[in-house]
């Protein structure tokens, strides 16, 4: 109760001292949230930018068709690199050294290659979300124990039943946790990738209003776009609740 | 088996450069976008000098950025960790802070601090500190109790707590949190570069991606990849030659 209250004390505090503070400031450079609240109807109302769904719908499909590809490159890399020991080893540590390589450094290679279009900012979510999802798959088959699987031999199950019946569910909950910072990063990728440049989505809106020092339109779409990663982490972490009571 | 691995490594990507020269020279994908090795290693002689002096500009702002990222994610980490209250109030504070896209804050640093090193700095710190921070809470939350009990009991003051039990019970996680800060250090100064550099590696590439320069892009991408992997490298042999030493 108390944390409650205490948690509420500093939002409501940071909420002031942004609207003391902005006041002070040119309104170029800072908008008060008594006029980024009117400015925030405004762009849910589609009065300040008509096209505002169009632009969405472009963002929300390339985080679709980005997270869709790196799940599935990343399973099966994973599982490749975690099932095959030679291959693990010799093709871990060059996964390893290239995560070690912040990922923007790629974006202007993919931005000559793909285009200013959709497909940069796809390839780039796949890219940021790959990762994490083939890690997390070596993690989750490096916690399966090796006595489950004896067992199941024994038992006579085959390749594939162990692996159904056996491997999935016991690493389902490191594999669930993969998934969401994998579509976590991916959002983030597709965002980035609009903001570095772009000519549709939400992240172009977001450089156009920028551009247009409209500080207060750009904060409200800030705002917007926050809702939209809150949500798409929502959707996944309660998909990763669903996956840990089904393995207990 | 180590043997059989490392000739897998070495045939796998002699294989993989072999493949890309093949399809490069016989034309099957576009040269301007696809160029072949050997016109990335040519290229790298040409742009090799200007690529240099925008690396060692990147690293220099990463630097700074680090130290001050570290010194707060680290400071910070250690003060909210260790204070129950302040710890059960901030943590989703700090979390949706290390959550949230950085990106989203970018134009507006740009506004407030206008384009060259000043917004690099500020931004790499602003990308490094959270996860540091985090680390190191969660490190601190671990702390054995009975270690903080006992040092109680004998009568360590508040200072000798900090200085003698916590901090030492913590390096593993900073120097994970250190690991990691690196390369979302790096991170956020190339993205600023890119956004609105006016130097530095970031500004380099985005400007060879815009002329359509790909082969002295490829190679300035190579060049700032292997400079990120030697650091990540060179910060992996310290923390082994650490935790020897403990």
């Amino acid at each position: 109760m108390t944390i409650a209250l205490a948690r509420a004390a500093i939002v409501a505090a940071l909420v002031i001292g942004w609207e003391i503070a902005a006041r002070f400031v040119s309104p170029l450079l800072a908008a008060p949230p008594s006029v980024v609240l009117p400015a925030l109807a405004g762009v849910l109302t589609l009065e300040a930018f008509p096209d505002l769904p169009r632009h969405l719908l472009v963002t929300a499909r390339e985080i679709a068709i980005a997270y869709a590809l790196a799940v599935s490159a990343g399973l099966t890399s994973g599982f490749a690199l975690g099932l095959y020991r030679t291959l693990g080893r010799a093709y871990g540590p060059i996964l390893a050294a290239l995560y070690a390589v912040p990922a923007v450094v790629w974006y202007p290679s993919l931005m000559l290659f793909f285009g200013l279009d959709s497909a940069s900012k796809i390839a780039f979510g796949f890219l940021l979300g790959f990762f994490p999802i083939t890690l997390a798959v070596l993690a989750g088959i490096r916690q399966v124990s090796g006595h489950l699987l004896t067992v199941a031999r024994a038992f006579g199950a085959g390749p594939l039943t162990t692996f159904v019946k056996v491997m999935i569910p016991a690493m389902l909950f490191t594999l669930a946790g993969g998934l969401r910072t994998g579509l976590a990063l991916t959002v983030v990728g597709v965002i980035v990738g609009e903001i570095l440049g772009s000519r549709a989505g939400i992240g172009s809106l977001i450089n156009h209003a920028y551009g247009l020092f409209r500080t207060a339109d750009y904060i409200a779409l800030v705002i917007v776009t926050l809702l939209l990663v809150v949500a798409s982490d929502a959707v996944a972490s309660l998909v990763e609740h669903r996956a840990r009571r089904w393995s207990e | 088996m180590t043997a059989r691995v490392r000739a897998l490594q070495v045939v796998s990507i002699a294989a993989v450069l072999v493949v890309w020269e093949v399809v490069a020279r016989a034309g099957w994908v576009d040269a301007a976008f696809v160029p072949a090795p050997s016109a990335v290693a040519r290229a790298l002689a040409a742009v090799g000098p200007a690529a240099l002096a925008g690396l060692g500009d990147t690293l220099l702002k990463t630097a700074v950025a680090y130290v001050i990222a570290v010194v707060l994610g680290v400071g910070l980490g250690i003060l909210v960790g260790s204070v129950r209250l302040l710890r059960d109030v901030l943590n989703p504070f700090v979390i949706a802070a290390y959550g949230i896209p950085k990106i989203l804050v970018l134009p507006w640093i740009i506004m407030l601090t206008g384009f060259g090193t000043t917004p690099a700095v500020l931004y790499g710190t602003l990308h490094a500190t959270f996860p540091i921070m985090l680390l190191v809470m969660g490190g601190v939350r671990d702390v054995d109790r009975t270690l903080i009990t006992v040092a109680r009991a004998y009568g360590a003051g508040a200072w000798q707590l900090y200085w003698k039990v916590i901090l030492p019970a913590v390096v593993p996680s900073v120097l994970a949190g250190m690991r990691l800060g690196i390369v979302f250090c790096l991170l956020g100064v190339l993205v600023v570069e890119m956004f609105a550099g006016v130097r530095g590696m970031g500004y380099v590439m985005g400007a060879l991606a815009n002329g359509f320069k790909a082969p002295e892009l490829f190679a300035a991408t190579a060049l700032v990849s292997a400079a990120s992997i030697a650091i990540v490298l060179a910060l992996d042999w310290l923390n082994d030659r650490l935790s020897h030493w403990r």
